[in-house]
């Protein structure tokens, strides 16, 4: 009984937490998006529909396809959750927590992406391996802008469980460091752009040939294994701005509910910001997304710098 | 001279009101006329000064001291000559010349400036406002290649005096204690100057200013801007700019005598000084134009001075004695190249060959010119580089000794077969047949005649005033 | 005060970093001028329990000079001289920012072995301003347009001006008057040098006058 109440509960409270507000935080952003081009745009709950559609439905799979395609999903979708298990959401402190747990959060991270990409090259189409190559590369560099950030957060922090990093420790982090914090955040701002394949790097919309990356990995997927897609990207999208909203807002006001509403605050004027950002800015040809991943890392690497030089 | 003296600021002043008066719409027939009166002026006050050496002024930021004396004289005599050959040059050139002298003009006031400031920032500002002014200088063609090595100046030179700028704000941070960057300031708190600072400090300060003068490794500005300037603003650039740089390190010198780093200081002087004459020694050989060749020599001659100055003693009296000698060595050099250029519209090989048969007084002087720079014997030049060569032997750098006369003489090679080619060979027809002028042919004459009476009988008055200057650097 | 002068220390290296990184002239002034609208700031910081005449007079005349005056010129320059881009950066721009990376740890890396005597505004300034001044000697050697070089000529500049203006008053104000003075005419005159090359770029067009390769027009 004990153990129900001290580990599941919270546990369980986290994931259902994290499914139902995920898809949320993408309607607030499309909605944005389409304030700005004078659009009344979908509701913002247009993704909850979405998935409940898809759920329904049933997975068609192409003949050259493997059981990797079929799994893939499956293991995205277990990968979000399990990740999202490490990450404190405001009130709510993050049920798995030990030292080290934020290298197993990257690389959770990137067993998703190697499904992702994986799937993406055993359905044989030449449109999908072009998207996953290009998917490949830029996850490359944003895994090291990701990692020099944490790297920055933990020297901070002098923590490596995420949860002190992002949680417990950053008011203590902000006291006197905040010109490094201003770096992280930029530089993370750009990591959670890349990450969440949104506008200057990717465009979430379209498959285009021209703009392919994670939208066309996708493509061949459908019904139940689309909504596993989806819902697992909103939660990748709803982790990284839940990390981004804590180091920015590090308020502890000691008021269960004032601080949730701050954080989900925060998270909606995160949602905002990214939809002011992919409004106004145009998508990036895909050698310059190359040099904004750059400085996000050079942003965080002079971060790092600081923080040595400092203590 | 006691109490209110204002005679410096008068000196610095003059010239820039003359500038600003030559905007004024008159003829420039008055503007040449003008610029030489006032060249004049300030070469009759400067000449006044070695009599009596004027008081400080502006609480201590403008003092006349004998490094300054020299510098200030040289500066005056290159105006003097430079305005007189002017009056001639012009008469041949169908354009405006308003930009041109007051550029001339403001150049003086700032190398007047230069010369008498006992503030490493305002020597810094200073020397900075020369560049500025001397930029429109170079672009008197305004063709392509003269733009590119405007543009080529002007930036190098640019981020080069920054980079000083940075030395002096170190220097400010090693005298931290004397909250002031006033010579006499520094030298007295010596002791106690933060020796890791004023090293970076010392570094900064002679890449920048080394930059502005043209040592070998930041020299590329050189040849392109001495080859598309007209000679007489070359004149002022190799003579007199380069040279306030000079004073620049010597006021360094004086520094690091005080602090015990003349050794740190001198090696990189040697080494810099060594390799300004490698670089000339090779370019020299296969350079075809008339002006770069001098600039290469230019870069050789600077090489010298830096080389005179690390290695003290006699080296430093010979490397002030180098300095008047240069001077008059380029008056006479790059007026002839000047002249040259303008009778035949070139400066290059191909173009212009057998001068004796054409212009035959313009042919000895190249011929000169190749003695005097090159430091033959008559010429003073030749003294100068005795001595530096005597000091190097002094203080036992036999290598160093060696590679000098070698450098010196493949240097002679390399400029004996442009100047030579120029001078004989079948000649080519002037582009713009001109006669011999009278006021540009006196200048290189008197020049000329100045550098060997020097070579050959220094004044009391002269040597006086380098000894002093050298116990300023530090040398016994 | 002490972090609001860190805060602009650290965006004069970003900012630096940023110009490097950028390919349009146009983007590259707007973030210079930001920098040293930035930098203008910091004389306003370092006295923070009383604020002199000369640190509001020195911070006026700066943001006069570099954020307004500066940037303005240039604009005027590129509207004239139709140099859009940096088109073949002798280093690739990814290149140039990993190496810009890696000249920020060497400035810091200098910085840890020079101690400044007397009391400090901020351990950031002397690392800070030598990172800016390397990104911006970068930016200067790495491009090949005429424009982008005055730009990575400014950088160093404000690298040189970040340090000066924070640590000392052992410059006079008129000095400090005179290196600004000195530095605007600079960008000034350099101004005027590209609009009579792209004169003559124009007047030459289609002959076959060798043209140095920076002052390409497009």
């Amino acid at each position: 009984m004990d153990f129900i109440l001290n580990k599941a509960l919270p546990v369980l409270f986290h994931w259902g937490g994290v499914c139902l507000f995920a898809p949320f935080f993408l309607g607030v952003i499309a909605r944005v998006k389409a304030f700005f081009s004078g659009k009344t745009g979908p509701s913002v709950f247009q993704l909850y529909f979405d998935l409940a559609k898809l759920f329904r439905k049933k997975c068609v799979y192409s003949g050259t396809a493997t059981w990797i395609f079929r799994a893939a999903p499956a293991v995205i979708l277990g990968v979000m959750l399990t990740l999202s298990l490490m990450v404190p959401f405001g009130r709510f402190k993050a049920p798995v927590q030990f030292s080290g747990d934020v290298l197993l959060a990257v690389y959770l991270l990137a067993v998703g992406r190697f499904f992702m990409i994986l799937a993406a090259l055993d359905t044989g189409s030449s449109f999908e391996g072009m998207g996953a190559s290009r998917e490949a590369f830029f996850s490359c560099l944003s895994e090291l802008a990701l990692f020099m950030n944490f790297i920055v957060l933990a020297l901070l922090a002098k923590s490596i469980s995420l949860s002190q990093m992002i949680g417990a420790n950053i008011p203590m982090s902000w006291g006197g460091m905040e010109p490094v914090l201003l770096l992280v955040v930029v530089s993370f701002f750009i990591v959670l752009l890349a990450e969440n394949c949104r506008i200057p790097i990717d465009d979430p919309e379209t498959h285009l040939e021209l703009t392919m990356i994670h939208e066309v990995m996708i493509l061949d997927h459908s019904g139940v294994d689309l909504a596993f897609m989806l819902h697992a990207a909103a939660m990748k999208f709803f982790i990284f701005s839940g990390i981004l909203v804590s180091i920015i807002i590090p308020v502890r006001t000691g008021n269960a509910v004032m601080d949730m509403a701050i954080f989900f605050g925060g998270m909606l004027g995160l949602a905002v910001l990214v939809g002011v950002v992919e409004s106004t800015t145009a998508r990036f040809r895909l050698n310059r997304v190359r040099l904004l991943l750059l400085i996000s890392f050079a942003l965080a690497f002079f971060g790092l710098i600081v923080t040595l030089w400092r203590a | 001279m006691g109490g209110k003296s204002v005679i410096l600021s008068f000196l610095i002043a003059i010239p820039f009101m003359g500038a600003l008066a030559v905007l004024l719409p008159v003829r420039p027939l008055f503007r040449r006329w003008f610029f030489w009166a006032v060249s004049l002026t300030h070469a009759l006050i400067v000449t006044f000064f070695w009599a009596l050496r004027p008081a400080p002024e502006w609480q201590g930021y403008l003092v006349l001291d004998p490094l300054g004396l020299i510098l200030l004289s040289v500066i005056s005599l290159l105006f003097l000559a430079v305005s007189f050959f002017m009056i001639g040059y012009f008469q041949y050139e169908q354009r405006g010349n308003r930009i041109f002298t007051a550029c001339l003009l403001a150049l003086l006031s700032m190398m007047t400036l230069v010369s008498v400031s006992y503030h490493m920032g305002l020597l810094w500002v200073a020397i900075e406002t020369t560049t500025l002014f001397s930029a429109p200088l170079i672009a008197f063609h305004r063709d392509w290649k003269s733009l590119e090595a405007t543009w080529k100046y002007l930036l190098v030179c640019s981020v080069g005096i920054a980079l000083a700028l940075m030395g002096t704000f170190f220097l400010a941070i090693a005298a931290h204690d004397t909250h002031t960057l006033l010579l006499p300031a520094i030298l007295s708190a010596a002791p106690s100057l933060s020796v890791n600072w004023l090293k970076l400090s010392v570094i900064f300060l002679f890449v920048g200013y080394g930059c502005k003068m043209g040592l070998a490794p930041m020299h590329s500005w050189k040849p392109e801007a001495y080859g598309q300037a007209t000679g007489m603003v070359v004149v002022l650039m190799a003579g007199g700019l380069t040279q306030c740089s000079f004073l620049a390190l010597m006021r360094v010198s004086q520094i690091c005598y005080k602090t015990g780093l003349s050794d740190f200081y001198a090696s990189i002087l040697i080494v810099t000084g060594i390799l300004s004459l490698v670089v000339p020694a090779v370019l020299l050989l296969s350079e075809k134009n008339i002006k770069r060749s001098f600039a290469f020599s230019s870069v050789e001659h600077m090489g010298i001075l830096v080389l005179g100055l690390g290695l003290g003693g006699l080296g430093i009296f010979g490397a002030l004695f180098h300095m008047v000698n240069n001077a008059l060595a380029k008056v006479v050099m790059f007026l002839t190249a000047g002249s040259i250029a303008q009778k035949y519209g070139s400066s290059r090989v191909e173009d212009v060959r057998g001068i004796i048969h054409t212009y035959p007084m313009t042919g000895i002087f190249l011929i000169v010119s190749l003695f005097a720079g090159t430091g033959m014997f008559p010429f003073a030049t030749f003294h100068s580089e005795l001595l530096i060569l005597n000091a190097s032997i002094i203080s036992k750098h036999y290598l160093l000794a060696g590679s000098f006369v070698l450098c010196l003489a493949v240097i002679f090679i390399g400029m004996a077969r442009i100047v030579l080619a120029f001078v004989y060979g079948q000649p080519t027809e002037p582009v713009l047949a001109k006669k011999e002028n009278f006021f540009m042919n006196t200048t290189i004459v008197v020049a000329a005649v100045v550098l060997l009476g020097v070579g050959l009988w220094m004044p009391v008055s002269l040597n006086r005033a380098l000894h002093e200057a050298v116990t300023l650097i530090g040398a016994s | 005060m002490m972090s609001l002068i860190d805060v602009c220390c650290i965006l004069a290296v970003f900012l630096a970093l940023t110009v490097l990184a950028t390919h349009r002239i146009v983007g590259m002034i707007k973030l210079f001028a930001l920098q040293s609208f930035f930098l203008s700031l910091v004389p306003l910081f370092l006295h923070a329990e009383a604020l002199s005449g000369r640190d509001l007079m020195l911070s006026l005349v700066t943001m006069v000079l570099k954020a307004a005056l500066v940037p303005a010129i240039l604009f005027w320059t590129i509207r004239h001289i139709s140099m859009r881009s940096e088109i073949k950066p002798i280093l690739g721009f990814g290149a140039s920012i990993l190496c810009g990376a890696a000249l920020i740890a060497v400035a810091f890396w200098i910085s840890l072995s020079l101690r400044l005597p007397g009391k400090l505004t901020s351990s950031l300034v002397l690392p800070c301003s030598l990172a800016t001044m390397l990104l911006g000697f970068m930016t200067m050697v790495t491009r090949t347009r005429a424009m982008t070089q005055v730009l990575g000529y400014m950088v160093i500049e404000n690298g040189i001006f970040l340090f000066a203006l924070s640590l000392f008053d052992a410059m006079p104000l008129l000095i400090e008057m005179g290196i600004l003075l000195d530095i605007f005419v600079a960008v000034f005159i350099m101004a005027i040098v590209l609009n009579h090359i792209n004169e003559e770029f124009e007047r030459t067009r289609g002959s076959a006058v060798s043209r140095p390769k920076w002052g390409e027009s497009q």
